[in-house]
């Protein structure tokens, strides 16, 4: 899977790529207007990170080119500009997803994996884990051919997990995924704690192995 | 307080009141003299006449007799009697009973008496005539006066009014345009012109020392905007560096722990500064597009999207949502106020409490379990944050607030029976 970063600050531009190269992905780097808007026009990616504010020209000038050529790439939008407005002249302008600055990676990577199987599975958008099978059109979950029960917030953290294979994710960066927009003001971590065990519990008691690890008490990792 | 207008206004009335009132005196003293004096020269020419006549007719002695008899029968105030001696002409004023028209009363009269000869003889001669008595002179001026009075009373309110609509008109409108000004509104101050040196002076004078106040309220507001947007990147760069980190596989127990406590304190930061973006923005106006938000629906969704967290805290939560209650104003904004206060209520309802919610046309009503009183005034400002321990950003309610302000809705807190309730009343005008 190729991702192309667009983002002038360098020190963040590798955090991210650092990450997700772990995640096996194939990551290209553009940090200026003129850069970017060359690698979009040669090269096709199945998902691009697109910072709004760069040096040379806006980030919405290369979601318009992008528009204008038919590219077909998912396009995030990562930026500092939290508003309303930016987010839904992105999102007009043909962006699948806006990510508020700051954010954690595993966040970013959960994002990422959800718009490459949109894009790339569109119809029979299914994710195997092992004897873990999930349809994301139909938002259900088999473990071993048997109908699991999930609540929507379960499916969700289960997602992530999938996502994020085999990284460690802090409770912050749960807290702020399962709260959403709202409430990363809660002191959610005790919330966090009781979604997982019940995920984990729904998992095993359906026969399905053990891949939620603990990590050093303060963090999870998806063992696979 | 008194306006400015009606202070000269009573010092002139007292005045005039003042002037009248003594001139009633000095107009009867001067008429009564002219009258007096008018009286006394036609009692002489009266006199005169008689003389003459009288000589004409005293022909001989007893014909002077006849005519005095007779006339002394016919007009018997001016009687004609013989004297001794010659006196000087005298002059009296007496009160005396009409004879002639009793219904009229006593009236005053100016007499004179003179002597004079007719064939060797002397006689007196008394003339008298009815003057107009002072009490009824008196009681005409003061009459009159009093009329003038009330004519200069009218006058005096209508030309002030008049004065206060033309000549004070520049003051007024400015004064109702500064009453009217809101720095917030980030608009410049203007007056009407007009053409008295005061007024332009003091217009000129307001606007200068508006335009610098509002340079100083947009940068500092600016600078908010600003300062929020320029650390998102940086926090950015922390968080993910702590993700990172997590990583390395030669992270220890403890050092886990660190980055955990890290990660903490940088969501807090990040909470406030997201917050006071969305004041700033708040501020600066933006969010101007309105809609009629289903304010039952919104408060119903809010209900769902915090059920969790109460169920998770053991709070009992009862809703009473009127159906259909709406209000013209941002769909954004108007959820961000119902959020933040089901939020608070979250956050600081004690485990096993309660939490009510009701909705009414004309109220918002959020209450729920607390021990003691929070400090009303102090709740709505920035960092005010009632518990120091909590993750709050201190700038929730300010945000609900403001929100409230743009709207015309009536933010109110009150604590009884172990209870915080948070009111928003609606304007339904």
């Amino acid at each position: 899977m190729k991702i192309l970063l667009i983002e002038d600050e360098t020190s963040l531009a590798e955090s991210i790529v650092t990450y997700l190269v772990a995640q096996k992905y194939i990551c290209e780097t553009a940090s200026t207007f003129r850069e970017a808007i060359e690698k979009v026009e040669s090269f096709q990616y199945d998902c691009i990170l697109l910072d709004l504010m760069l040096p040379g020209g806006s980030g919405i000038e290369i979601l318009r080119e992008l528009k204008r050529m038919n590219k077909q790439d998912g396009v995030i939008i990562i930026s500092a500009k939290d508003s309303l407005e930016n987010k839904i002249e992105g999102l007009q302008l043909g962006a699948d997803d806006y990510l508020p600055k700051p954010f954690h990676l595993p966040e970013l990577g959960a994002r990422i994996f959800s718009i490459i199987r949109r894009r790339k599975f569109a119809n029979a958008n299914v994710v195997t884990q092992n004897e873990i099978t999930i349809d994301l059109l139909s938002k259900t979950v088999h473990v071993n051919d048997a109908l699991v029960a999930f609540t929507k917030k379960e499916l969700e953290l289960l997602l992530y997990f999938i996502a994020n294979k085999n990284r460690v994710i802090s409770k912050s960066a749960l807290a702020e995924h399962l709260s959403g927009d709202m409430a990363d003001m809660l002191d959610s971590h005790d919330f966090v704690y009781a979604h997982i065990k019940n995920l984990k519990k729904k998992l095993t008691d359906a026969g399905a192995d053990n891949y939620i690890k603990t990590v050093y008490g303060t963090g999870y990792k998806w063992e696979a | 307080m008194k306006k400015l207008l009606n202070k000269p206004f009573r010092t002139f009335l007292t005045y005039t009141f003042i002037i009248l009132a003594c001139s009633i005196p000095v107009y009867y003293a001067i008429v009564d003299f002219i009258w007096l004096r008018e009286l006394d020269e036609h009692n002489r020419i009266l006199a005169a006449k008689i003389k003459t006549n009288i000589t004409k007719v005293a022909v001989t002695d007893s014909a002077l007799y006849q005519a005095i008899r007779v006339w002394n029968q016919v007009l018997p105030e001016t009687k004609i009697t013989e004297t001794s001696e010659m006196k000087a002409d005298s002059t009296y004023t007496l009160y005396r009973r009409n004879e002639y028209l009793r219904s009229k009363g006593s009236d005053r009269f100016q007499g004179l008496v003179t002597t004079f000869s007719v064939n060797g003889k002397l006689l007196s001669l008394t003339v008298e005539n009815n003057v107009e008595e002072s009490n009824e002179t008196i009681a005409a001026i003061t009459a009159v006066a009093i009329v003038f009075f009330i004519a200069l009373f009218a006058g005096i309110i209508y030309i002030n009014k008049k004065i206060s609509k033309k000549l004070w008109q520049p003051f007024y409108d400015s004064l109702d345009r500064i009453r009217a000004y809101d720095l917030q509104s980030q608009k410049k101050i203007s007056f009407e012109k007009n053409d008295t040196v005061e007024f332009t002076q003091l217009n000129e004078n307001i606007e200068r020392l508006v335009d610098s106040n509002l340079k100083v309220y947009t940068s500092q507001k600016e600078f908010a905007e600003n300062a929020s947007h320029e650390l998102q990147t940086p926090l950015a760069i922390i968080k993910s560096k702590l993700d990172l980190l997590l990583q390395t596989p030669s992270v220890t127990a403890a050092q886990s722990v660190l980055i955990e406590e890290a990660n903490n304190a940088l969501a807090r930061v990040s909470r406030i500064n997201k917050n006071l973006l969305m004041l700033s923005r708040l501020e600066n106006q933006q969010f101007g597009d309105t809609e009629k938000v289903d304010i039952s629906q919104a408060l119903h969704d809010g209900c769902v999207l915090f059920e969790e967290f109460f169920r998770d805290k053991k709070i009992d939560l009862s809703v009473q949502i009127d159906p259909g209650v709406t209000q013209q104003a941002n769909k954004m904004l108007t959820e961000i106020v119902i959020n933040n206060l089901l939020l608070n209520t979250v956050r600081h309802t004690p485990t096993n409490g309660n939490v009510q919610v009701e909705l009414t046309a004309q109220h918002l009503y959020v209450s729920n379990t607390g021990t003691t009183a929070l400090v009303a005034d102090q709740l709505f400002k920035r960092f005010q944050s009632a518990a120091k321990h909590t993750p709050g950003s201190g700038l929730g309610l300010s945000i609900v607030q403001q929100i409230c302000l743009r709207y015309n809705w009536e933010i109110s807190y009150h604590f009884s029976a172990g209870k915080h309730r948070f009111e928003v009343s609606f304007n339904n005008a």
